[in-house]
């Protein structure tokens, strides 16, 4: 079980559910840490006073806001004390469609579980997953946590209560001033177009996708560490608009039909990433590949073939 | 009009979008500086190196990933930058989903797409999108950095979210959920939905305002107004021990209120 950041209740109608926030997100990057470069110890970060010149510990530490030129101080108790008084309870103020919440309203997922084993509790979490598991709902509320208060969505995800924070209205920003524009498709574009979606469609899997950023970082310390030099790989340049937009249509569609690949016809090296292109330039004994960039290898490989 | 914060080329097919990508989200959580208490000065973060104890300068510093205690793998810009791949600036969406079929667990970030140059392939990426009801999922390379990304249309813009990967999320039956004691009876469940409905409403985000953000601008204001502040107690709900009573006592509340 992860660790809880928050406990409280969660309120519902008269009926409180005592629960324990944690977080559903897992971080699984690579961390660095800042080295002094010349013995390799690990930076420390310090708080210095900028007037005395010297180390202030965590206590004497106040927080400042300039308004208007003006430095105003709060300390962490003052702060409390404008927190919402219930502040260890999630109130439920409503119930919405999940579909009726755009996804760019949420921020961070977590996940409510049971504080405690008493039959109580585990019996009124049971009841609020069974109420709103059926009418697919979801329910919103406020939670506050450390120094701020959080608009909350609540819904059921996997036999356990999901709770995920959401950004205020205002923190969305509006789309009038973004770029669109563009002639209105003909019927047959749009049509053309709709069709290569559909070829394209499979089903939401999200295990289909790895990191392989991860990955490649992962590669790239292992290669170092055993001394190797590691050279970044020219990027893949970006393709121009395509002049005649129906016949880039058309051509997609009949290298889909044909079975073969969306982008480039029966193609398939230029799906495969750098790394692995060079692994079978190698193989092929490509000379001059270690300069070579991803399209200068795909054309070496295919010429050979 | 917003700076835009990438340019570069959706491709679906063998058709290229040229766009811009803007941010669409904007923290307003009210920031604090440190300050320290004693004479209000600003705090400063110094790196030090605890072995010399002075403090380094910034091009004295590199980054070292830890592969055992006190082992570090040193690893240049450079080499950072060969993990971030070679798309640069294309991300093909070679495949498109279901949109509602994307958990919201899964949402990290959201930037929104703009036209460039040429509008015409925007307008019919958007179109085709928002018509079949699909987001497109792709990788985009930020910042030396690779993400997944579904690209989905919204009401005459696109909208590109960052995903978490599946390992990055944890599952439900992660969490150890403990199965024993009683479930809630036919009732209990059945008055539940009833107050479930009962709440029911029309999701407006407007209606929901950041009051704590309101709170704490306010309490600015007064501790500058040279005001004392009134360090409030909290209290803690109680909890109700009869699941059946409670729920019967918050339907009848409403009740009576919808009538008055």
């Amino acid at each position: 079980m992860p660790r809880a950041l928050w406990s409280g209740s969660l309120s519902f109608g008269l009926v409180n559910v005592p629960v324990q926030l944690v977080s559903a997100a897992r971080d699984l990057d690579y961390r660095f840490h800042q080295l002094h470069d010349k013995d390799k110890v690990r930076i420390e970060q310090r708080r210095f006073c900028s007037k005395e010149d010297t180390e202030v510990v965590w206590e004497e530490v106040a927080h400042g806001y300039d308004l208007d030129g003006k430095q105003v101080i709060v300390t962490d108790e003052e702060l409390a004390s404008v927190q919402p008084r219930k502040t260890r309870t999630i109130d439920i103020e409503a119930f919405v469609d999940l579909a009726d919440v755009d996804p760019i309203h949420f921020d961070h997922p977590y996940y409510l579980v049971p504080a405690g084993e008493s039959e109580g509790t585990l019996r009124a979490y049971r009841l609020l997953l069974a109420a709103m598991e059926r009418a697919e709902r979801v329910a919103l509320g406020r939670l506050v946590m450390r120094t701020k208060e959080y608009l909350v969505a609540v819904r059921v995800r996997e036999g356990a209560l999901a709770l995920t924070t959401m950004l205020f209205h205002d923190e969305v920003r509006s789309t009038d001033p973004i770029e669109t524009g563009g002639k209105k498709p003909t019927r047959k574009t749009l049509e053309n177009a709709l069709a290569i979606v559909e070829e394209l469609s499979t089903d939401w899997d999200p295990e289909r996708y790895t990191d392989c950023y991860r990955e490649r970082l992962k590669r790239v310390i292992d290669r170092k560490r055993k001394g190797e030099r590691v050279r970044a790989p020219k990027p893949e340049r970006q393709p121009a608009p395509a002049p005649d937009l129906m016949a880039a249509l058309q051509r997609t569609l009949d290298n889909l039909r044909d079975g073969g690949d969306a982008r480039n016809g029966s193609d398939e090296l230029e799906r495969l990433d750098r790394e692995e292109l060079y692994r079978r330039a190698q193989e092929a004994g490509v000379s001059g590949r270690s300069k070579m960039s991803k399209d200068e290898l795909v054309k070496a490989l295919s010429n050979g073939e | 009009m917003p700076r835009s914060i990438w340019n570069g080329t959706i491709t679906f097919g063998m058709v290229n979008v040229p766009i811009k990508l803007y941010s669409a989200t904007e923290s307003k959580t009210v920031h604090f500086h440190e300050v320290h208490v004693k004479d209000g000065a600003r705090i400063e973060h110094r790196r030090i190196c605890p072995r010399e104890e002075r403090e380094v300068p910034y091009e004295q510093i590199v980054r070292g990933y830890e592969v055992a205690p006190d082992e570090y793998v040193v690893l240049e810009k450079e080499e950072i930058k060969a993990a971030a791949g070679d798309r640069g600036k294309v991300v093909h969406l070679d495949e498109f989903v279901e949109a509602a079929d994307i958990d919201p667990v899964f949402y990290d970030k959201t930037y929104y797409v703009g036209s460039r140059e040429d509008p015409d392939p925007y307008r019919l990426l958007h179109d085709a999108l928002r018509r079949s009801d699909r987001a497109g999922i792709g990788r985009f390379t930020f910042h030396d950095r690779e993400y997944l990304v579904a690209v989905r249309a919204l009401d005459g813009v696109m909208a590109l979210h960052t995903l978490r990967f599946h390992d990055e999320v944890m599952a439900g039956e992660d969490l150890e959920p403990d199965a024993s004691g009683r479930d809630p009876s036919r009732r209990e469940v059945q008055m539940a939905e009833q107050l479930v409905e009962s709440l029911h409403e029309h999701f407006d985000p407007r209606r929901y305002e950041d009051t704590y953000r309101a709170a704490v601008e306010d309490l600015i204001e007064r501790k500058a107004a040279g005001e004392e502040i009134d360090l409030l107690e909290q209290e803690e709900p109680e909890q109700g021990d009869d699941l059946a009573a409670a729920l019967e006592a918050s339907l009848g509340g409403r009740k009576t209120k919808a009538r008055s």
